[in-house]
């Protein structure tokens, strides 16, 4: 990774591939990943355990409903808002897959559909608000966060649906060409989300209403469409990852989900995107969502106990955005 | 754009629909809140002369349901008996006194045994995913033993499953799993115990023919109705006289089962001679609608709580009983089972298990070890326990 950047024979020929490597790794997202790798080389050398195969494709089992997740957060937050609801988007399809397949008699791929359609209208009702009555994200999704968590402990009554046939587990705990299935669903997912992002329209559209949302407007672009499309989009990705969440853990709860909001705001916050909108990027994201999971999976393995944990997840999340706040000031200046 | 409306519509009219459905399911009108399950009362406190028949009665019964080991295998577990062994506890959630209580037991047990090292961790909060993250991180770990409390039998289960299939053993305690998850589970206090223990309390305390109500948290909450059904069960065999006046529905709230609890006082005056909370909640505030009411001694309060919040109103002399388990029993119970199966002296078919100092405990259930009578907090030891 570094190699190239110190080898000083090519800097007469080709000044310009220098410039580009020293480009990518002082970039947000090359920073983070020579964090993450020398995260990964530590925790290796204190247990055998960690790095290797079966642990890691277990720790992208686990990890892939809050990178669902993320992927549309990291939309939101580059447009310089945020959804708080996704936690309760995430156990209202629960609740609702379950009852509708148990209490009203659905059969279980149509219970699974209505369940993400649910879902994702709870995402369109919050991009609605916000958009057509101007109520800041902030507040509509923090407000939803209450609403829909409190939908989805009423329609339960505090029980939960069980005993799902076992097809239905597969997408959660089975695997396909020996990866764990779900994770095929986020590679997709992150490869389409990547290409909207930084080579089409929407994506520029989405920095532009981030950076400045008046001049966007006045640009002549489509800014209610595409916000309303966002938050549309994060509410069917959380239902789609609550629908995951079920098929993994093989029951239907309403708490499912709770402070799924915050994992993934700090994955999204920890791959560069900048809560006051205007950059971010899905690559660096997605290093956050790894970063933390593969922190959180390998200081258990050393035998650092839960609450030490979130302490040293803390301390990584704040060294971090020091990192690069120093690393980009520098490169600006 | 009108075809996108209609879609719109179609989901909203779908999404009312959920709410109506299950409303219109529960218009049952139960005034005692009991559930309609079987209910098995325990014998009733022995007086002299019929103590032979009464023991007679419990072998019957232990000869009847003694059904068969239902709990799971540890697969090519490797043979550590009398070895040293490294355990992970992993309660629903840590940083609170219940927990801390069982942990405290636990590392008694592994004191006294001298070949455990139990260490607990879980998570902050009672979530159910960070719970299968912790116990998947410890199977990657190579622990040889897992203890846990579910935060949910059904979730838990697949994580369990497949520390067995490892070779690791798998022990519960507090909150269950599915029973072949794991091999054995300690079971702090069956249904019928709890209720011959609240029911018994207020006899002694008010008399056999006590009136009482119950502030429960709803109706349909498993745990309290089956607690409710059997009360009302050996109440009915053991004390017949007893009246037994209405239950009210407080939900888990503090100011709403403080109005319940007022509204029986006021509602029943002279005939309320004893108040039961079914919850942690309901009986700490009724204990202080009784106190604010001016009752203290006309009006018992008994109930299942917690005995921190109890304790102001157990050392002013206003609650005299206060019924749970003792959870320092219940982890030091833990740590022997575990230590009994890896040792080969408890297998599946067996009858009881020696625990150390709580000596021979009993195999209910199938593969439940039952911790043995509920636990009474009085004036003379509350002060001793603290969560």
């Amino acid at each position: 990774m570094t190699a190239p950047a110190t080898t000083p024979q090519t800097e007469s020929k080709q000044p310009t591939l220098i410039d580009m490597l020293r480009n990518i790794i002082t970039s947000q997202e090359g920073v983070l990943f020579i964090i993450m790798v020398i995260a990964v080389l530590f925790l290796a050398t204190r247990t055998d355990k960690f790095l290797t195969v079966d642990n890691l494709l277990n720790q992208g089992r686990l990890l892939t409903e809050v990178g669902l997740v993320a992927v549309p957060m990291t939309f939101i937050i580059i447009t310089g808002g945020i959804d708080l609801s996704v936690g309760s988007i995430f156990g209202l399809t629960a609740i609702v897959l379950g009852i509708a397949w148990q209490d009203m008699g659905m059969a279980l791929p149509v219970a699974i559909v209505f369940a993400i359609l649910v879902g994702t209208f709870a995402g369109f009702m919050n991009g609605w608000f916000i958009v057509k009555v101007g109520v800041p994200p902030l507040i509509m999704t923090l407000a939803t966060l209450a609403l829909y968590r409190g939908l989805a402990q009423g329609l339960s009554e505090g029980a939960s649906v069980r005993g799902y046939p076992d097809w239905f587990y597969e997408l959660g705990q089975g695997e396909f060409l020996g990866v764990p299935s779900q994770l095929w669903l986020l590679l997709i997912a992150v490869i389409i989300a990547g290409i909207l992002l930084s080579r089409t329209t929407l994506g520029r559209t989405l920095y532009a209403i981030g950076n400045n949302e008046v001049a966007a407007r006045f640009s002549g672009l489509q800014v209610n469409r595409y916000l309303l499309f966002i938050y549309t989009f994060s509410g069917f990705m959380s239902a789609l990852a609550g629908y995951i969440f079920v098929s993994r853990v093989s029951t239907t709860r309403s708490d499912m989900g709770t402070g799924l909001e915050l994992d993934v705001i700090a994955a999204v916050v920890l791959g560069g995107s900048s809560i006051f909108g205007g950059t971010g990027s899905i690559p660096g994201t997605i290093i956050g969502v790894v970063l933390i999971q593969l922190l959180k999976n390998g200081l258990s393995l050393t035998g650092v106990t839960g609450d030490a944990t979130i302490v040293v997840i803390g301390s990584v999340l704040i060294f971090a955005i020091l990192v690069n706040t120093f690393i980009q000031g520098r490169k600006a200046a | 754009m009108s075809k996108k409306t209609f879609l719109l519509m179609t989901v909203l009219v779908l999404m009312l629909a959920l709410f109506i459905a299950p409303a219109g399911a529960q218009d049952e009108d139960r005034w005692d809140g009991a559930d309609d399950l079987d209910v098995n009362p325990l014998a009733c406190p022995m007086m002299d002369g019929e103590e032979e028949m009464a023991e007679e009665d419990m072998a019957d019964e232990e000869m009847m349901e003694m059904p068969e080991y239902d709990g799971g295998v540890a697969v090519d577990a490797p043979d550590l008996a009398g070895q040293d062994i490294v355990l992970v506890d992993v309660p629903k959630l840590i940083g609170i006194g219940y927990f801390a209580a069982t942990t405290q037991g636990m590392q008694e047990a592994a004191e006294e045994l001298g070949n455990v090292t139990v260490t607990t961790d879980g998570p902050t909060e009672a979530n159910i995913d960070d719970q299968i993250q912790f116990i998947d991180n410890y199977i990657t770990q190579d622990v040889d033993g897992i203890l846990f409390a579910a935060n949910d039998p059904v979730a838990i289960a697949p994580i369990l499953r497949r520390a067995l299939e490892e070779g690791i053993h798998v022990v519960g305690y507090d909150a269950n799993s599915e029973p072949d998850a794991r091999e054995w589970f300690v079971n702090q206090a069956e249904f019928n115990g709890i209720a011959k223990a609240m029911i018994d309390s207020l006899a002694s305390e008010m008399g056999e023919d006590a009136s009482f109500g119950i502030v429960t948290s709803t109706f349909t909450t498993p745990n309290q109705a089956r607690w409710i059904a059997e009360m009302w069960a050996y109440a009915g065999e053991c004390y017949p006289d007893m009246t037994w006046l209405e239950t009210v529905e407080a939900q888990e709230d503090a100011t709403l089962s403080f109005n319940q609890a007022t509204t029986l006082i006021n509602k029943y005056g002279e005939d309320l001679d004893g108040l039961f909370g079914m919850t942690s909640v309901a009986t700490p505030a009724s204990a202080d609608a009784v106190t604010q009411a001016g009752l203290c001694g006309e009006v018992a309060v008994i109930g299942l709580a917690t005995p921190n919040p109890m304790k102001p109103y157990v050392n002013d002399g206003c609650v005299q009983n206060v019924v749970l388990w003792n959870p320092i029993d219940l982890g030091y119970a833990a740590v022997y089972v575990m230590r009994a199966i890896v040792d080969g002296e408890l297998q599946p078919g067996d009858a009881s298990v020696m625990a150390g100092r709580l000596g021979e405990l009993m195999v209910v259930n199938g593969s439940e070890i039952l911790l043995g009578l509920p636990y009474v907090f009085t004036a003379e030891d509350i002060n001793d326990f603290d969560f």
